[in-house]
């Protein structure tokens, strides 16, 4: 009995991390929130630490209108050129 | 058209045993499968004209693409016959559409399922059921369409429980979620005549359903009484949101509406002027908050809205509503849209035509 393969045989999307920093002292922050209850909060607190500890600066807040879709490539494009990291996350 | 590099896995010939391979896989639902032989496979491909290899979706994040050749693999899994699969395909295109957004309802714990309904001459055709026990069980066709697409979110789109889907609690429908609409005694335009296909065209919406709930009514003898029940439970405080509702109507029900003259859109004006909930209300469970309430109320707000008060949706257009169901009863149902927001938006296509394709 011959059997089709029922999962996708098509490559996936190729990934990669972005290069780590050497340190994150001084750089500068975004922060994306995605709409949902809490996450503004949430994610102000833990820029708040990065600022404390390492000295960074809150350079930028972008938001996404639909918490569960990729950020618009716009928004991203954006911040790659206004900020050294992202802080982002869920709320709830 | 067979796909010449399609992967095939040889077993020994026993069903049986096939049945445990495909488990072993990791390739069921939980249920048994019917084992995608090569030959029954190649058969389906006949109902679709494009070649195998065709891309029908693509999943954003993780670029895993839908082939027309897997379609018809995890559709001959579900149990379908050859001729469920124009229907299937459409669903998957529909559910492709960006807005439908089928990544996020199937990862959210949420816990939608995508709810399939079949508008049209191709519904009677393939022998979907539109009538009594229409949610099922029962109908082959309804059972087995509406598992294809949940196999194909699982084998080829790795949605997998646990991992990729996080649904908090699942949902019934997860297994299959798939009606027809019914033609038989429908006072009102069909879905498909409303969704400007040329006349005869069959049409499949599809809509991240959030559940189901029975809208139980022996005793309203007017439209606003059987929609006033239809509203309440639209406005319960768990179901709320700025989302879009799906409403079956039961025939008892929809005689009651439709005697009355009115037509659908003066139910989905009654429906949603009725389905609200006070600030204060809202306020009192924790589930208020002013970004809704502005989204609501805003410059662009529907006449209908009233101040004061969080409506289910942002128009009346935002209800679909039509008949479907057994003649006896007073039961109808609505079905809550997944996410607390306008995450999903539902979509429709064709079935088994190309209108405007390039």
């Amino acid at each position: 009995m011959r059997l089709y393969d029922p999962t996708s045989s098509a490559q996936k999307r190729t990934m990669r991390r972005a290069p780590p920093l050497a340190s994150l002292d001084g750089k500068a922050i975004g922060v994306l929130e995605n709409g949902k209850l809490n996450a503004a909060e949430m994610l102000d607190e833990v820029a708040r630490l990065f600022v404390e500890r390492h000295g960074c600066t809150i350079r930028a807040v972008y938001s996404k209108s639909n918490a569960s879709a990729p950020a618009p490539k716009e928004t991203l494009t954006k911040a790659a050129g206004e900020v050294d990291f992202i802080i982002t996350g869920l709320g709830d | 058209m067979p796909l010449d590099t399609a992967r095939v896995h040889e077993v020994p010939d026993d069903l049986l045993a096939a049945i445990d391979y495909c488990y072993e896989r990791g390739w069921t639902d939980g249920l048994p499968v019917v084992p995608p032989v090569v030959e029954r496979v190649d058969a389906m491909l006949r109902y679709e004209g494009r070649p195998a290899e065709t891309v029908i979706a693509k999943h954003p994040a993780t670029g895993l693409e839908l082939s027309v050749h897997a379609a018809a693999v995890n559709a001959v899994m579900a149990g379908c016959l050859p001729e469920y699969l124009p229907v299937l395909i459409a669903a998957c295109e529909a559910m492709n559409q960006p807005d439908f957004n089928f990544h996020g309802s199937t990862a959210s714990t949420g816990g939608s399922a995508p709810l399939l309904i079949v508008s049209g001459p191709a519904a009677d055709e393939i022998g979907m059921n539109g009538d009594v026990n229409l949610f099922g069980p029962g109908n082959r066709a309804n059972a087995t369409i509406g598992r294809a697409v949940r196999l194909i979110l699982r084998n080829v789109f790795q949605m997998m429980p646990g991992i990729s889907d996080k649904s908090t609690q699942g949902n019934p429908g997860k297994y299959s979620f798939c009606i027809a609409e019914r033609s038989r005694g429908n006072p009102w335009p069909l879905l498909c005549e409303t969704q400007g296909y040329p006349q005869g065209v069959s049409s499949v919406t599809v809509f991240a359903g959030g559940g189901f709930c029975n809208v139980e009514n022996h005793g309203g003898n007017t439209p606003e009484q059987v929609l006033g029940s239809v509203a309440d439970a639209m406005a319960n405080y768990g179901a709320i949101t700025l989302g879009q509702s799906v409403v079956i109507l039961a025939p008892e029900h929809m005689k009651i509406v439709a005697d009355a003259g009115w037509s659908r859109q003066d139910a989905q004006a009654f429906l949603f002027a009725e389905a609200k909930r006070s600030v204060e209300g809202m306020r009192s469970v924790g589930k208020y908050r002013d970004s809704e309430y502005e989204k609501q109320h805003g410059a662009e707000a529907h006449a209908l809205i009233e101040d004061g008060f969080i409506h289910r949706g942002l128009s009346p257009d935002d209800i679909l509503i039509t008949l479907g169901g057994g003649d006896a009863g007073g039961h109808s149902c609505f079905i809550p849209s997944w996410s607390r927001g306008r995450g999903s938006i539902m979509q429709h296509k064709p079935i088994g035509v190309c209108i405007d394709c390039t």
